[in-house]
This record gives structure tokens, C-alpha cells and sequence, in this order.
């Protein structure tokens, strides 16, 4: 008997349906994969099991026998414990204290600091020699790095102790020796018996810790399958529904012979030191290396929204002095962060308006029709084959995928010289990102200048000419032509590290 | 080595950074310290054991309806109608005692109805607020305009006497000890074990990320119907006080207090987004508040210019408060 079984679920919001059939079967002693592209239902999924969202029809059992999840609270009580995507941290509460808040130790009416301290270090032991500089037991969250609170997030789903446990994307801000623990944690819990429920977007660790996988698209559930029956294309196949149009195929490894677009030398900052580098036009310039090595450090600070404390940069032959990203934008840089919310995307406004303020600095514009604008924008919202029904809707009806696609979009009405891509497809699904890469490639070969930094080791490969590996802030290897391959990159992430 | 250099997190705290993130009172408790050394250079008298006993004796209430609207601020909510509580409390317990005569069991009796009635406000504060889900500035602006108006029913217009027995026991002594000194230990006593509770822990979380703490299992609406609960309850307790200080009823005696209660707040380092702050930050804001208004007089400010020097002067307490913070924390 399934210890979880979900069948016939759904829940929409409004006109839009987030889950629309949703089934799963999840035994105890597995580690059950969800995968899907984004808004695909698979977080709606998780919530609705977690309690969080209330679904409009179908069944849910556990062991057998059905039950309502009326909130949170009596999801917990039931067993079920869940790790939340976005997180649901305490930011100016420490370590110790959101590892316990869900269940807070008392003795009589106070809490009782010394069970919490000792509960909580049980789960940071876990962790223990992966964690990072900056963490510890009382350190408040806000403090921490993103794969830190992850780490947190992850100690605090733990602690629940539930037999079933959800990760909604637990691992998308860690670096692979964090990953590795986790995974050796999962395969503990399983060995226990614990009931797994893990999402990811990363191929590779599907297959390394998945007994069976549950694809989603488009709000339903498509199949299941053991994961030794299968392989990456077939999951693509399933979660595509056609055959994949990724083309993660090698690029030319003729290096672009154009201008130097791009020089930096002997430039150090906040995170990172003593980088050289040049970028040609036409070429794509990969960083690579493990998470949070100065990759993002430098390409922030080259658009002047990071400290430089020394050396120089030079943009097509001139002096450039990064210091504030107005200047940066009027002298030819762009910039897209995978971090949208942070960085990108203009909440509540309309699309027309994150499509086009770049434009509007570019061009000192202070009056515009939109009849204009939307002349302009639409050639750069198509490239991207992005979908949207009006430009007048607020961006955040869009997916994750789409409203990248609209960051990526306001950069395009006026070209910029040198494209700095931070991570741009972090949390976005397969078809976005192909569509991402295809530009890319084709803005290369119009003759801009890429430099792209990516967590994702395939599309690192697959889309940059050259590749330079970062550790600890500093170059360590460059990979060109044949040298391009995935051994080379582990090798040289992790040498000194 | 290399890697020590450029590894470092970026907001690494510095060791004043994380004393001031452990005590974010600090800066209020400079400041107070501050005044206090310009009360005495202005009015020696002024830091004398009278002198004190008199600035607790009249701010006492606003201490107490400080901590209250802490709590409620703790959960990022806010309670505009603190200090009509304050009103009805204060109204209430005087007629009370009116009704039974001067004596001990009338007092104490007073005293139990008036803390049911601000446990009552606060919470239908709470219902109002996190069950109905209206916005908190608005809901309790308008249970302000509503309990004053109890406050007004129950007593139509202020002078009503209140006994001598409390306002005696308020100002006079006990073991030779002024009773101000006892109230304000006791209340030291009871907000270090209230922040040592469940409550206040659940409190800084609903109103550090609402959401992520219903996500974690916490019962949101619950937790802020009892921060306004606690809040009516302090409030209450504030009321007893403005009754031992001024010896009489008046239904209009709190409306003034309510944003100097918000002031003190945000003076003791707590914010008001909600999610981070102290309680005893709060009373040192209080104290602020009262500090600020006798220098104005001791300084001998004319009349016409005191509320003029005394909004800069909490201007500036705010700004000061801020700068110490930041200078520390950078």
C-alpha cells in the first residue's frame, strides 16, 4: 500500500489553473522525483500535501485512508513535513531558533533555550564542514548566504522528524559538496523508511538520487517510472511532450576573431581578486567553477553595482571606470540576474513598462507614446518567443520562465556592447532556457560580446566558447576548444577548494 | 592564504555589529543616558532621588503603554486605539470605585474589572485585525473612536475623584522605598520572563515573514489575537498608573498617548515593520520621551515654543538613534 496517494487534484486561482489532475503515489523507503517545467503544478502539488493550499477536488490518503488537509498545522500533525521553495524563514531570528520554531521545546511556560540549542545541533551536525564561513547556531538568518539559509530551511524540514518529507528545490542555491552531504542524508531518511518527495531542475541529480520519477506538465500528472527504466531523454520527452528542442550541442570552437569588446586587468573587489580577462566581440565567455566563487562578484561589480578596489577595465579600446549601473547602461553594458525578484523584474507594473527602461535611459527619453514603445518592444519580446497575452498585464501574471524573458527583452531594444549573463536561468524550465540560449547565440554571432556565468554545468558547456574556472576569487584555469569538458571543469572547481 | 581574503560573506558581522543586533536597545539607552546627564547639569534637582521618583511617577504609564504596543508591533501589527483603552480603563476603574467607597477590597476589585475590560479591547483589537483581516492602522483607529466612546458613556465628562487609598499607595512608599520603585521592579521582573516565552518568540516570527510562519506550522492568527491581548492587558496596567498619577477620571485622558506610545517604540530600536525589538528598548524610549519634555522645561523654553522644541528634540532623538545604530553596525 502507497503511504501517499494522490489522486484527481486540483486547484485553480481565479481563471488561471495551477493543478489541474494531479496524482501521485509515494511508498515509504523511496526517493520519488517530481519533475516539470516551471508552472507546471509541481510546487502546487507539494503545497496542497503540505497543507498550505487548499485543493478544489480530489483525494488525498495516507496509509490508506483519506484525509483533509485543513492547514500547516494539521499537515504536521499527520507527518508530513515540507521544505518550501521560497523558504520560510524568521530573517532576524538565529539558526537555532528557526530549526526549532515549528515546535518550539518548553519547560513550563518559557522555552527552553538549552533543549532548543541541543535539539537544533543535532541537524547543524548534519551539516557538518559544509556550512560555510559566517554560520553558526546563533547567527541570525539575515546574515547568511542564500545556500546557507537553504542549508537552514533544510535542518528545519528535518527537525520535523515527519515520515513524509517534500523538497521543493532544495538544492538550487547549493554548491556540490553541500549537495553531496544532503544526498548521503536522503539516502539515511530512506533507509529508515521515510516517504521522499524531491524536485529538482537538475538532471544529474535526478538520476543519482531518484528511485522513481512522476513527471508534470502543464498542471497534470503525465507518468511515472522507475528511474533505472529511464533516462534523461525520455523525462525530457515526457515533460516536453514533443521531442526536446534543446540544442545542447557544442558551439563552434572556432574563437570569435573580432575587436576586444571587453578587458578587464588585475581588477579585485568585494569577493573577488586580481582578474584578467578579455571578451571579444562575437564570442561567449564562460565562468565557471563551484557556486559563489566571485563568478557573480565580478559581473555585478563590472556594472558598477559592486565594490572595485583596484585594477582596470577598458570597453572597446576606452578606459571604463565602473561605479554606478546608470553609467553602466549609457556606456554599453547589460546585465541580467538570475536573481529576478532582486534585480530584474519591476513588480506590479505593467509588461510594457519592464520591457522599456532601458530604453528610456538609453535614449533620455522623458515623454514616450506607448504605441511607439510597444512598436519597439515587440520585435524584442518576439525574438524571445515569449508568451503574454497584453502588453498592459501586470508582470507577475507571467511564469518564472516568461518574465526572464522580459528582463531579458528590455536590453534588446537598444543593443548594448557587452552582455553580462548572472546565473540567467536559475528556477526557469528547460523550454525557457532553450529559447535563452538560442538568442544568446544568435546576439553572438551578430557580434556582441557574452560573458555568462551559470550554475548549471551543461549549459555552461554547451554554450560558452571558452571557459574560465573561478576558485576562491580568483581564475584558476582556462578550458578552451577540446579542453571543454565536463571532467576539466569538476577538476578545476575543485583543486584548491 | 588567498582564500581568506575573498571568502569572507559579505555582511560579516563585526563584534559591535552583533552586540547591537543582541541588544538593540542600546542606542535608546545611550540617548536616555544622555538626557538624563543634561537634565542634571540643567536642574541638579532633577537626578535626585525625588527627582527620579517624580519622571517615573508621571511616565510610568507611558513605559507600561509602550511595552504594549511593542507586542503588538513585535507581530508587525500596530494598535492605534492604546491609548483609549487607556480611556476606558481609567474611567472604568474610577467609577467602579466611586461605586464601592474607599477601601482596599473596592481597589482591588476596580483593579480586576479594569484589566478584564483592557484584556476585552484588546482582544477585540485582535479579531478585528487577524481573524477579519482588515489593516491594522485602520481597524484600530476606528476601535479608538468606539471604546472612547464607552469611555465617554461610562463617564461623560472628567473630575470624577478617585479614592485616596490608591492614589496614596501610587505616590507614597513602601519599607521606605517609593512605590514607583516596586511597580517598576516588578515590571522588569515580569518582561524578562515574558521574553523568555513561546508568545514572544512566535510573535518576532509572524511578523518577521507572516507567511513562512503559517508555512512552518504556526497558528498566525491565533499568535497576533494574542499580541493585542497582551496589549490591552499593559494597557490596563498603564491606565492604573495615569489614575494613580492624576487622581481622577477622564475619558479623554489617553488619546494623546497613543503615538507617543508608537514614538517610544521606534525610539527603543524596535521595528516597526515588525519581526525585531525589545521590549526594555521601548521603556528607554518612554523614558526618552519623558526626559525630552522636562529639559524643554528646565531649559526654560517660553510656553508658546515648548511642543515647537519638543517635536525637534524627538526628531532628533530618532535621528541620533538611527546614527548610533549605523556608526556601530558598519
Amino acid at each position: 500500500m502507497a503511504k501517499l496517494k494522490i489522486s484527481g487534484v486540483s486547484k485553480a486561482y481565479g481563471a488561471t489553473v495551477a493543478l489541474s489532475r494531479g496524482d501521485l503515489e509515494l511508498q515509504a523507503g523511496e526517493v520519488h522525483v517530481l519533475i516539470g517545467s516551471n508552472g507546471s503544478g509541481k510546487s502546487t502539488l507539494c503545497k496542497i500535501v503540505a497543507g498550505s493550499v487548499r485543493p478544489d477536488k480530489g483525494e488525498v490518503l495516507l496509509d490508506g485512508k483519506p484525509v483533509t488537509m485543513s492547514g500547516p498545522r494539521a499537515s504536521k500533525a499527520l507527518g508530513i513535513g515540507i521544505f518550501y521553495q521560497e523558504l520560510s524563514l524568521a530573517a532576524r531570528r538565529t539558526v537555532e531558533e528557526n530549526i526549532c520554531l515549528p515546535d518550539l521545546p518548553m519547560k513550563g511556560p518559557f522555552v527552553d533555550r538549552k533543549t532548543l540549542s541541543e535539539r537544533a545541533a543535532r541537524y547543524i551536525a548534519l551539516f557538518d564542514g559544509v556550512t560555510g564561513e559566517g554560520f553558526s547556531p546563533d547567527a541570525t538568518v539575515d546574515i547568511l548566504r542564500a545556500d546557507q539559509r537553504q542549508l537552514v530551511e533544510i535542518m528545519k524540514t528535518l527537525a520535523s522528524e515527519a515520515s513524509i518529507l517534500i523538497f521543493d528545490e532544495p538544492t538550487s542555491a547549493l554548491d556540490r559538496a553541500q549537495v553531496d552531504r544532503f544526498f548521503q542524508i536522503l539516502t539515511r531518511l530512506k533507509q529508515e523508511g521515510r516517504a521522499i518527495v524531491f524536485i529538482s531542475h537538475r538532471m544529474d541529480e535526478i538520476f543519482s538520487i531518484g528511485d522513481q520519477v512522476t513527471v508534470l506538465r502543464d498542471g497534470a500528472t503525465i507518468g511515472t517510472s522507475r528511474i533505472a527504466d529511464t533516462n534523461a531523454q525520455e523525462i525530457v520527452r515526457m515533460m516536453v511532450g514533443e521531442e526536446p528542442a534543446i540544442a545542447a550541442q557544442a558551439q563552434t570552437s572556432s574563437a570569435a576573431s573580432g575587436p576586444v569588446a571587453l578587458r578587464l586587468a588585475n581588477l579585485s573587489g568585494a569577493g573577488f581578486s586580481d582578474i584578467g580577462f578579455e571578451v571579444r566581440q562575437g564570442e561567449i565567455l564562460g565562468l565557471g567553477g563551484l557556486h559563489g566563487q566571485g563568478q557573480s562578484s565580478v559581473l555585478r561589480a563590472l556594472f558598477g553595482a559592486g565594490a572595485v578596489t583596484s585594477g582596470d577595465v577598458s570597453l572597446e579600446g576606452a578606459s571604463y571606470r565602473p561605479h554606478d549601473p546608470r553609467a553602466a547602461i549609457r556606456a554599453g553594458l547589460a546585465y541580467v540576474s538570475g536573481d529576478r525578484g532582486r534585480d530584474g523584474v519591476i513588480q506590479g507594473r505593467p509588461i510594457l513598462e519592464n520591457v522599456t527602461p532601458i530604453h528610456f535611459l538609453r535614449n533620455r527619453l522623458r515623454l514616450a507614446s506607448p504605441a511607439s514603445l510597444k512598436r519597439k518592444a515587440t520585435p524584442a519580446v518576439e525574438a524571445l518567443k515569449t508568451k503574454f497575452a497584453s502588453f498592459a498585464h501586470p508582470i507577475g501574471s507571467l511564469s518564472g520562465g516568461n518574465q526572464q524573458k522580459i528582463v531579458i527583452a528590455r536590453w534588446l531594444i537598444d543593443r548594448p556592447k557587452v552582455l553580462l549573463l548572472d546565473d540567467p536561468t536559475k528556477g526557469i524550465d528547460l523550454s525557457a532556457k532553450a529559447d535563452l540560449f538560442a538568442l544568446v547565440r544568435t546576439l553572438a554571432a551578430e557580434g556582441m560580446a557574452i560573458v555568462l556565468y551559470s550554475s548549471e554545468d551543461a549549459e555552461l558547456l554547451s554554450n560558452s566558447d571558452r571557459i574560465l574556472v573561478f576558485n576562491g576569487g580568483r581564475i584558476t584555469r582556462e578550458l578552451t576548444g577540446a579542453e571543454r569538458t565536463r571532467f576539466n571543469l569538476y577538476e578545476a572547481a575543485y583543486e584548491a577548494a | 592564504m588567498m582564500v581568506d581574503a575573498v571568502a569572507t560573506p559579505p555582511r560579516r558581522p563585526g563584534g559591535i555589529k552583533r552586540f547591537i543586533e543582541a541588544y538593540p536597545f542600546l542606542p535608546a539607552l545611550i540617548i536616555m543616558l544622555v538626557l538624563l546627564a543634561l537634565n542634571g547639569i540643567w536642574q541638579p534637582r532633577s537626578v535626585s532621588l525625588v527627582g527620579i521618583t517624580g519622571l517615573i511617577k508621571t511616565y510610568m504609564a507611558l513605559m507600561l503603554l509602550a511595552v504594549a504596543q511593542t507586542y503588538v508591533v513585535y507581530a508587525g501589527d500596530i494598535d492605534l486605539s492604546a491609548g483609549a483603552i487607556v480611556s476606558l480603563v481609567n474611567v472604568v476603574i474610577v467609577a467602579v470605585m466611586a461605586s464601592l467607597g474607599d477601601s482596599g477590597v473596592s481597589v482591588l476589585a476596580a483593579m480586576a474589572i479594569g484589566l478584564g475590560a483592557g484584556l476585552a479591547c484588546g482582544i477585540v483589537n485582535g479579531i478585528v485585525v487577524a481573524a477579519f483581516r482588515l489593516q491594522a492602522i485602520v481597524a484600530t483607529f476606528a476601535t479608538s473612536i468606539f471604546f472612547t466612546g464607552l469611555a465617554l458613556w461610562v463617564m461623560p465628562v472628567a473630575g470624577t475623584p478617585a479614592p485616596a487609598t490608591f492614589w496614596r499607595t501610587y505616590g507614597g512608599r513602601i519599607l521606605d522605598v517609593p512605590f514607583v520603585f516596586w511597580a517598576a521592579a516588578l515590571l522588569a521582573v515580569i518582561l524578562y520572563l515574558l521574553a523568555r516565552t513561546r508568545h514572544a518568540l512566535q510573535l518576532l516570527a509572524v511578523g518577521d515573514d507572516a507567511q513562512g510562519a503559517y508555512q512552518s506550522g504556526l497558528p498566525v492568527t491565533a499568535i497576533r489575537i494574542r499580541g493585542y491581548a497582551m496589549c490591552g492587558v499593559f494597557a490596563a496596567l498603564a491606565a492604573f498608573c495615569i489614575t494613580g498619577d492624576t487622581a481622577s477620571g477622564d475619558p479623554l485622558v489617553g488619546g494623546k498617548m497613543t503615538l507617543y506610545s508608537i514614538a517610544a517604540v521606534v525610539l527603543g530600536g524596535t521595528a516597526l515593520a515588525g519581526g525585531y525589538g525589545t521590549v526594555v528598548g521601548s521603556v528607554f524610549g518612554a523614558l526618552i520621551i519623558g526626559l525630552i519634555n522636562s529639559l524643554v522645561y528646565f531649559v526654560g523654553t517660553p510656553s508658546e515654543w515648548q511642543n515647537l522644541v519638543q517635536g525637534l528634540a524627538i526628531l532628533v532623538a530618532l535621528v541620533a538613534g538611527i546614527l548610533i545604530g549605523r556608526r556601530a553596525r558598519a
